[in-house]
């Protein structure tokens, strides 16, 4: 018996193939690991676009002048099934963004991580670490 | 005195045979028309939905198949009420089509450009929604018939919510981003834009269709477009396809291509 | 032999042969599951029949999604053998997976090691609502892996694989839009690959009409019409990227013939990846509702230039409350491209310039 659950135990584990599931698009083509960015800024539009909504915001820089970044967010489709309207992020929300610049150095940056200024998760009904649901990996 | 009855009987009997004759339309099971099938504009209204004369076009290389056709208009009383502002960036429009076109890029044709393509477009009907399925960038929209749905947000096709008036189906389209254009002229709205369309099958083969299009922020009032709309006939017709981002594709990102040295 | 296995063993020969399609063998007792999970696909019971339409037609009508199907791999894990239906434990497994999911979804605020990365963040992808039962998406062949290639196949595997080198992943810039997927261009993902569960834009819309049904996809805003009076395909000479589809009625089964595919487009692939297919593709599908809210979906998949054999994929899709299509439009707003070559063309520019100043 004890034989056969190892057995089991074992296929569960080898559950999550290398499946790409989460392989949308290249994103390291896109965007650069060795250059993290880190800031705050005032969205000024959302652009409700697939295949990513993009959040325009402000950013002021410590000589003091704004500069415009283009976060990419989730696709509105996804976002719209988990309750977010046209109204959700409007314009003069403070936000805090991490991720990492564009590979064209263009001021874009993916937003891997965006909270309210106060630490609230902009996307709750969101996670930061999304394990695949219907794998059995532990 | 007997002439003139006899007159009357034939003019009685003229006037039944009329109304025996006139088209019966293909209903569904409720008794509303079916719109479905294929269907396709004739005229050219996507190259300018005023009347126009016959021009040169962008490219002499390609001679008369490069050149714009004459054609009449679809606009009633042939005007378009634009605010001074907005008439002038329709003339901006068409000095830098070339550039600024959306059709030229493959983008979605929008609401009521899709139903002027040089393409068809096909029409499935059930009683809880309708779709338009348009050959052109394979766009498509489905037309809610139930309750009234607003729009989420500002997309390409928009977001209709359609009812019967009588035979005539009254599509209500809004939530259009705006970013579509109504002809290759240069002919505009904004997202703001309310339209109005009214599909009636004159008879089996013809589907008269009008939209009212009323938009504060770029025209002095609404105004309406009226085409009929013809069913493909041949006995093979069919919807196929016209993916068209394929080329689209250099003259967008060609510039970004590596260059080989 | 142990309890468990004679359970898992009589659950096996249960589905395998109601999926070879004939009425299923006497059931030995099996432990009854408490547990709500989306059914393992099998041919419709004569339990529940659809209701028609106005016009007589089995409805199929609604907007369906496979999210219930996310993660389940196309191709089952060698090591697992011909069990197509996860075992207690595997469902147990997802269902856990399933609730942390959720738990952390509500979480106000960001996890204390939560880090940025390049890739989607978990907030992109929605949900299944349920545990799927299934090992693999593909039902057949037995083993739940894609058959052997043919020599051609192998050597259109070997093409793609080369020119996804470009596509950012290994490495080597991509040196044209070419170099990308026809989902990354936002052209298509093909007719399997616009209803293979990924993680977001799962929709599918049915919509029927007297002699047509309509499949509208969200991603990337296909609408397959489908004729159902029996007219004959297009000629060869007509082709496309989702293919020209014919439609009949098998009692309450809607199945549809799908030929005149382009040739080296896209693979059966989650997204239309995997090996491109060639013009001999044929499709064969079947939509079976099975109860209000679940349709059985299964797939043929017959093109014996590129596979040794036909396969077939099946799992169900289901209505949501409140989960209607959005617009997918794609191309028109696709920054990710400009970003992906001017990023490429960058890359090679600073590549450049490093290696003058070396000199």
């Amino acid at each position: 018996m004890r034989r056969k659950l190892a057995t089991v135990i074992a296929g569960v584990c080898l559950f999550l193939a290398a499946v790409p599931v989460w392989a949308h698009h290249a994103f390291d083509a896109e965007f650069d690991a060795k250059k993290p960015v880190k800031f705050r800024g005032t969205v000024t539009k959302m652009e409700w676009i697939n295949p990513h909504a993009w959040i325009h915001i402000d950013v002021k820089g410590d000589d003091g002048k704004v500069v415009n970044w283009m976060i990419e967010a989730a696709a509105p489709n996804a976002l719209l099934r988990r309750g977010w309207t046209k109204t959700s992020l409007l314009a003069g929300t403070e936000i805090l963004v991490e991720g990492f610049q564009a590979k064209n150095g263009t001021n874009r940056a993916n937003g891997s991580l965006i909270t309210f200024a106060d630490g609230k998760k902009l996307f709750v009904g969101s996670s930061g670490d999304g394990a695949p649901p219907n794998s059995t990996e532990k | 005195m007997l002439v003139g009855v006899f007159d009357a009987l034939f003019l009685a009997a003229l006037s039944a045979a009329g109304q025996t004759s006139a088209p019966r339309l293909p209903r569904m099971p409720d008794g509303k028309p079916n719109l479905t099938g294929l269907w396709q504009a004739l005229g050219t209204a996507y190259w300018d939905i005023q009347d126009h004369i016959a021009q040169p076009g962008p490219f002499f290389q390609l001679g008369a198949i490069g050149a714009i056709p004459p054609g009449q208009g679809i606009v009633e009383g042939n005007e378009i009420p634009y605010q001074p502002w907005a008439g002038q960036k329709k003339k901006e429009n068409f000095v830098n089509r070339l550039t600024l076109d959306p059709e030229i890029k493959c983008y979605m044709p929008g609401v009521p450009r899709g139903t002027y393509m040089p393409f068809p477009f096909q029409i499935v009907e059930s009683p809880q929604n309708i779709v338009i399925a348009y050959e052109y960038a394979t766009a498509n929209r489905v037309i809610n018939m139930g309750k009234p749905r607003e729009a989420s947000v500002d997309t390409w096709m928009g977001t209709s919510n359609g009812h019967w008036e009588g035979d005539a189906l009254v599509v209500d389209v809004t939530g259009l981003n705006g970013q579509s254009w109504l002809d290759r002229a240069g002919n505009f709205a904004s997202e703001n834009v309310h339209i109005v369309e009214r599909y009636t099958l004159a008879d089996p083969d013809h589907l008269n269709y009008e939209a009212t299009i009323e938009d504060k922020t770029v025209f002095t009032r609404p105004w309406k477009i009226s085409l009929p709309l013809y069913r493909r006939k041949e006995k093979n017709a069919q919807i196929t396809e016209f993916k068209c981002v394929e080329f689209a594709e250099e003259l967008i990102y060609g510039n970004l291509r590596k260059q080989t040295k | 032999m142990s309890r468990r296995l004679l359970v898992v063993i009589a659950a096996v020969l249960l589905v395998s042969v109601a999926v070879a399609g004939q009425t299923p063998a006497p059931a030995r007792q099996t432990a009854p599951s408490s547990r709500q999970t989306t059914p393992v696909p099998k041919t419709a019971t004569k339990s529940w029949a659809p209701p028609k339409t106005a016009w007589g037609d089995p409805d199929l009508q609604g907007t369906w999604t496979s999210d219930d199907s996310i993660g389940v791999p196309l191709q089952r894990p060698a090591t697992i053998g011909e069990r197509l239906v996860a075992t207690d434990a595997e469902i147990a497994q997802r269902e856990v997976n399933i609730t942390r999911q959720s738990q952390a979804d509500e979480q106000e605020f960001a996890a204390p090691n939560a880090r940025a990365g390049t890739g989607p963040p978990g907030h992109w992808g929605e949900r299944a609502r349920r545990p799927s039962k299934q090992t693999s998406l593909i039902v057949d062949p037995p083993d739940g892996r894609i058959p052997a290639l043919t020599a051609e196949g192998q050597k259109k595997q070997a093409e793609a694989a080369a020119a996804r080198i470009g596509a950012g992943v290994g490495g080597r810039p991509a040196a044209s839009w070419e170099d990308f997927t026809y989902y990354i261009r936002c052209i298509t993902r093909g007719v399997t690959g616009s209803i293979f569960p990924v993680i977001y834009g799962n929709g599918a819309q049915i919509v029927q009409s007297p002699g047509y049904v309509t499949i509208l996809h969200e991603m990337v805003h296909e609408a397959r019409i489908i004729p159902l009076d029996g007219r004959p395909h297009a000629g060869p000479n007509i082709r496309t990227y989702m293919g020209d589809s014919r439609g009949h009625w098998e009692g309450n089964t809607l199945v549809i013939e799908t030929t005149n595919f382009l040739a080296d487009k896209t693979g059966i692939g989650l997204n239309g990846g995997g090996t491109p297919t060639s013009d001999a593709l044929r499709l064969v599908e079947r939509y079976s509702r099975t109860d209000a809210n679940t349709i059985n979906y299964e797939v043929t998949i017959d093109d014996p230039k590129t596979y040794t054999r036909p396969w077939k994929v099946a799992f169900p899709i289901t209505q949501e409350p409140g989960y209607s299509l959005f617009e997918y439009a794609c191309h028109e707003g696709n920054y990710a491209m400009v970003d992906m070559l001017s990023g490429a063309r960058a890359e090679e520019k600073a590549a450049e310039e490093a290696a003058k100043q070396k000199k």
